[in-house]
């Protein structure tokens, strides 16, 4: 992910096919989560103190020799590198294991929550595209006028405004003000306003991505090329405009999609929508290590496949790297 | 014969600062018009007032009569397309990125609904091999990014034409093309010209080009017209000041040069079997192209050598390994028995400062944050050895070799036109105290009138200052004006090297031969006869001596042309 | 080209371009508005803003409680007064961390080339590409919730867009004319970091610091919001407006008055960011 390369230069002789291309990125996606994998193991020695017992301080009666077994189950009396392949090789098999509280499978707890989570982020993104695009194509069509300053100012102030008060204030009017909405549950109609919340904050930035995108398409030399040869604005607008000025605005998706999954961290706990990221949140507070390990590594591997797609849609999108 | 085109009180105005003001001219059919002028003149807001595609919060008044609709008149909307067309300079940029060349052909034909899908198409191939576009109905299926520049000149040119306008507007439609391809590119539009009867109004900078297609010239300065008529008439009795001036200034390759050439003195520096490929270049180029491959050359002591090549050619490369900005992967620079391409660390930062570099881009050359006087300063402080006082009494001295005040010194860089910025940037070269300049394009980037007078400082000081300056250029016209010797280099090999006189008198390679046809020359009256093509390979092997101190790329290895691939 | 100079020929000053366009001049003021605030809070606040009880839980706004009081009685105003010196706190720490190692990496980067160069830039990527919120929650986790490990936090998760926009940024300036014309005059690497590299990387980085003041805060504000942050019985925005939750129904003003400030000082920094982007902007200036 790339949002410096914005515009890239037309592929000289013996550029990055599509694949190289592509090929480039998967690595890179490669390398992060394998880094993951090294910090999340690393992340428990990073823990001031000792880790089991911090797990446990909470927890009444337990024995030192039950702290012991925790310790040795956990591989924790072993030296780190030792820790790191026996973390990979339970990783390989899909084990991630077992919560501190309640002793059920990590991978478990997370796959019953992430599609809650997926489901919440692609929503806001669809709600933040559907209004963040059309409003950033027509500020910039009306660069310069009211209606393109009115709406920057509202996009700016849709940037500075926190999302959990977005949220909060949302549930005050719609769920209980108006009673339209339920204030919390896992039904379709609770995901409305935590997708609304996400979705508004993140529009704002599409608008201004798409704005200046626009603006930058809207002087070159290819437009007006298209308007000397007699096209309508409409058409120029339509085919010329947009297909070259949507560009940037996909290569930033990926990025736009952690931040939401950043952002649903927050958002779930306002509206208690039971995905990972409030799960990760209560596993903090309850020091919780193994959930917290494995979140992270979800977390980085949701983000690197997204990412890994957007790119290959740019990749088919983008004639300068499909064809070259 | 009735006009087509008649424009009478064109004045553009943003807000109450006029752009263009008082334009009258007349264009007919098959007439050539150049409206020629330097940059700020007006001449491209002229064709965007004609074409109705002024910038928001530009106005334009007046009357341009085009048949008997008033392109100017509120409320009219030109006959964009077909009734004018328009080419920009930077083919790089006039097509649209993310879609294919046979779209953007077609697009226009279906949108005035002049023909049917299948037969636009049909009228779109034949228009490309009318441009000189090889295996055209593979071309349509292409993007935009898959041919070159002169390429893509031939693709908007042939988009224009499909439309059938009367009149076609052409904005420096060759000054981002290499000079080889320029020629090919104004043979074909007057080509256009006389087989359609169109008429074409050229807009440029450049007299060469000016005399080479024009039949009629327009010559602006400041928005306003200060002379027009025939073009022979205007070349040989120029009326305006401004346009003997303008005149007197062009460089012209054809010219005869006075000087004797220095006698020689010994070598001062010389690069032995230099080698340099850029990474990501290759890959598709089966063994690469080079930016440099093995290239070899010596300098004299006290001369001016030119380095003329087009772009890719490798000049530039060459120029930043002398001044050691760029390491070489193979070779080796020596100046008086010091290998320049060895020395590290404390050792260099003293050495390099005998070769020092003037730069292309006036406007990058000076960091925006000094003044003046800091920036010719500079490396004063870092020789040490002087005073603060000694220093601006130096600075002082340098500021007026360079015909400057020395109240300049005060001053921030962005105060300064691009030729005053230029001579700053020569004032800090020579702060140095060196012994060879490498200067890379230093007037390209000017109007013509400021690139002699910087050429004439550079000139003056290589005499006063008793310096040895390699000249980088792809002007051959310059070029001829300032070099004692010239070398002649493409795709990362020298050519032909010898004493200008000889090179220009008489080429001997194929390349040099169709470079120098294809460097136009500002006047009208000459006729001159078929250009010799551009050789689809040529000798590139190791230099021969033909006639003492002129060298030819003579070895037989031939090469298959990077020419077919970057010009046509 | 125009000539555009003051008396003294300098280049015109940033400050006035700053004031004369309109999201730099709101920005400054709000800006100026909160500095204030936190600088005389002591001056400023009616009541103590830890002390439970003055008047009562739950008044709403107006009378002697301008602002209402909370469920502990605490008069609102005063909290939010001593809130802005936490946050404008949050801010500079934060952004000094992400800023100074950030600018660190990008000019070492840009000025080593090679293994170097690879090396910090890949990884850099890597940790870009794990987003600031992933970054500061693990670290919130291994450090455990306070508002100074937040701030640590936010700071460290920042470090890798300042260190990418910094090598972007210097990266341009190292292939400048102006720059190779010093390194063929012979300049060491001191004085082409101090004189060429950084005055001309700052006003980039200044735009980004200061936009980045404003991602700092929210940021630290969701983690206080979550509870990873501050904690009880501080005045910090974000904790306040978690409180307030609870007691949406029957005092939304809890709810209202701290996501204000919140917005309106991100909105100042996010507005005199965009200014300063305009006015320090060279090719603006010419």
């Amino acid at each position: 992910m790339s949002p410096g390369a914005i515009w890239p230069r037309a592929a000289p002789d013996g550029a990055p096919t599509m694949w190289r291309f592509l090929g480039t990125r998967i690595a890179m996606g490669a390398l992060t989560i394998w880094i993951t994998t090294i910090l999340v193991t690393l992340l428990i020695h990073a823990v001031p103190g000792d880790p089991v017992q911090i797990m446990y301080a909470q927890s009444q009666g337990t024995t030192p020799e039950q702290i012991e077994e925790v310790r040795r189950s956990l591989g924790l009396d072993r030296p780190i590198p030792v820790q790191y392949v026996m973390f990979l090789e339970r990783l390989l098999q899909g084990d991630l294991g077992t919560t501190i509280r309640g002793g059920q499978p990590v991978l478990d707890v997370i796959l019953q929550r992430l599609p809650n989570t997926l489901m919440l982020a692609c929503a806001a993104m669809f709600i933040a595209i559907l209004i963040g695009v059309p409003i950033g194509f027509l500020a910039a069509y009306r660069e310069g006028s009211l209606v393109d300053i009115g709406l920057m100012m509202i996009a700016i102030a849709g940037i500075s405004m926190p999302h959990f008060w977005l949220g909060l204030m949302l549930l005050f009017f719609f769920a209980l003000e108006l009673g339209w909405l339920p204030v919390s549950g896992n039904g379709p109609l609770n995901l409305i306003l935590p997708a609304l919340t996400l979705g508004l904050s993140n529009a704002a930035i599409f608008a201004r991505l798409t704005r200046s995108s626009m603006i930058d398409v809207m002087g070159q030399d290819f437009v007006q090329t298209a308007y000397a040869k007699g096209l309508p604005k409409g058409l120029v607008l339509r085919r010329h405009v947009l297909r070259a000025g949507l560009l940037p605005v996909v290569t930033m998706m990926g990025l736009q999609f952690a931040f939401m999954m950043g952002g649903a961290i927050v958002v779930e706990n306002i509206f208690s929508w039971n995905g990972v990221g409030r799960m990760a949140v209560e596993a903090i507070f309850q020091r919780d290590y193994p959930i917290i390990q494995g979140f992270i590594l979800t977390f980085s591997v949701v983000v690197v496949v997204v990412a890994i797609a957007i790119d290959a849609l740019y990749a088919v999108l983008d004639p300068r790297i499909r064809r070259s | 014969m009735s006009a087509l085109l008649s424009v009478r009180d064109l004045s553009v105005r943003l807000g109450a600062t006029p752009l263009v003001e008082g334009l009258a001219f007349d264009l007919h059919e098959g007439e050539v018009l150049s409206i020629v002028g330097e940059s700020g003149s007006g001449k491209s807001m002229t064709a965007k007032a004609l074409m109705g595609l002024l910038p928001p919060k530009v106005r334009a008044e007046g009357r341009a009569l085009f048949g008997d609709v008033d392109l100017l008149a509120p409320g009219v909307d030109p006959p964009r397309g077909t009734g004018i067309g328009l080419i920009f300079q930077e083919p790089m940029t006039a097509l649209t990125p993310v879609l294919s060349v046979g779209l953007q052909l077609t697009e226009a034909l279906s949108s005035h609904k002049i023909c049917s899908r299948a037969e636009a198409v049909q009228r779109a191939v034949t228009m490309l091999d009318r441009v000189g576009i090889p295996n055209p109905r593979a071309r349509m299926e292409q993007y935009p990014h898959e041919l070159s520049g002169g390429m893509r000149q031939r693709v908007v040119i042939a988009m224009m034409m499909l439309l059938g306008p009367r009149i076609l507007i052409a904005d420096e439609p060759t000054t981002a093309l290499d000079v080889t391809v320029q020629a090919q590119i104004l043979d074909l539009l007057r080509a256009l010209v006389s087989e359609t009867r169109i008429g074409l109004i050229l807009i440029t900078h450049d007299m060469g080009v000016v005399a080479e297609t024009a039949d009629t010239v327009l010559v602006m300065q400041s928005g306003r017209s200060v002379e027009y008529g025939a073009a022979k008439t205007v070349f040989s009795t120029p009326k305006a000041e401004y346009t003997r001036a303008l005149l007197s200034a062009v460089p012209r390759i054809d010219a005869s040069r006075t000087e004797a050439p220095p006698e020689h003195r010994g070598v001062i520096l010389s690069a032995r079997g230099i080698t340099k490929t850029f990474p990501g270049r290759t890959a598709s180029q089966g063994r690469g192209e080079r930016a440099l491959d093995d290239v070899s050359l010596e300098l004299y002591r006290g001369e001016t050598l030119a380095i003329v090549g087009e772009s890719g050619s490798g000049k530039t490369t060459l120029g930043r390994v002398i001044a050691r900005l760029t390491d070489p992967e193979q070779g080796r620079v020596m100046m008086d028995g010091v290998d320049l391409t060895a020395s590290r660390g404390r050792d260099l930062r003293r050495v390099r400062r005998r070769v020092q570099m003037v730069f292309q881009d006036p406007y990058a050359s000076l960091n925006p944050r000094q003044t003046v006087g800091q920036t010719i300063a500079e490396p004063l402080v870092i020789g040490g050895g002087l005073g603060r006082a000694e220093r601006q009494a130096d600075v002082r001295t340098l500021l007026e070799k360079i015909g400057r005040r020395a109240e300049m010194a005060r001053r921030y860089p962005h105060e300064f036109s691009g030729g005053q910025r230029q001579r700053i940037a020569i004032a800090r070269a020579l702060a140095a105290g060196p012994d060879i300049i490498v200067a890379d394009e230093p007037t390209s980037a000017l109007d013509v009138s400021v690139q002699s007078r910087i050429l004439d400082l550079l000139k003056a000081l290589k005499e006063s200052e008793g310096l040895t300056l390699l000249f980088i250029s792809h002007d051959l016209a310059v070029v001829r004006q300032i070099a004692d010797r010239v070398a002649v280099m493409r795709a990362g090999r020298i050519l032909e090297l010898g004493p200008s006189a000889d090179v220009f008198a008489a080429p001997r390679h194929p390349y040099t031969k169709a470079l120098m046809a294809a460097a136009p020359i500002p006047d009208p009256t000459r006729t001159r006869g078929a250009r010799p093509p551009l050789p689809g390979s040529y000798p590139s092997g190791a230099l021969a001596e033909v006639v003492p101190g002129h060298f030819v790329a003579s070895d037989p290895i031939d090469r298959p042309s990077p020419a077919a691939r970057l010009t046509v | 080209m125009e000539v555009t100079e003051d008396a003294r020929g300098r280049p015109p000053g940033v400050l006035r371009r700053l004031i004369r366009s309109p999201s730099g001049a709101i920005g400054l003021v709000i800006v100026a508005g909160l500095v204030f605030c936190a600088a005389f809070a002591d001056l400023l606040a009616p009541h103590n803003p830890m002390r439970m009880g003055t008047g009562g839980r739950f008044l709403p706004p107006g009378g002697e409680f301008l602002l209402g009081t909370d469920e502990f009685g605490r008069d609102v105003l005063s909290r939010i007064l001593y809130g802005s010196r936490i946050t404008l706190m949050i801010g500079a720490v934060a952004v000094g961390i992400s800023l100074t190692v950030g600018m660190l990496i990008g000019m070492i980067a840009a000025l080593q080339r090679g293994f170097v160069e690879a090396l910090l830039m890949r990884s850099t990527d890597v940790l870009f590409s794990f987003t600031e919120t992933l970054i500061a929650l693990s670290f919130v986790a291994v450090l455990g919730p306070s508002l100074q490990n937040a701030v640590i936090a936010v700071g460290v998760a920042g470090i890798p867009f300042y260190a990418r926009t910094c090598y972007a940024a210097a990266l341009v300036e190292t292939s400048r004319p102006y720059f190779e014309a010093s390194i063929s005059a012979g300049a060491g690497p001191a004085r082409l970091v101090l004189v060429h590299l950084l005055p001309n990387v700052l006003p980039t980085m200044i735009v980004v610091a200061t936009l980045g003041v404003s991602t700092a805060i929210l940021a630290a504000a969701g983690l206080s919001f979550l509870g990873l942050g501050a904690q009880p019985p501080t005045s910090e925005w974000g904790y306040m407006l978690a409180g307030s939750r609870d007691y949406i129904n029957r005092a939304p003003w809890l709810m209202t008055i701290p996501g204000l400030a919140i917005a309106l000082t991100v909105l100042g920094f996010n507005l005199l960011g965009d200014g300063l982007r305009t006015s320090l902007d060279p090719a603006a200036r010419s």
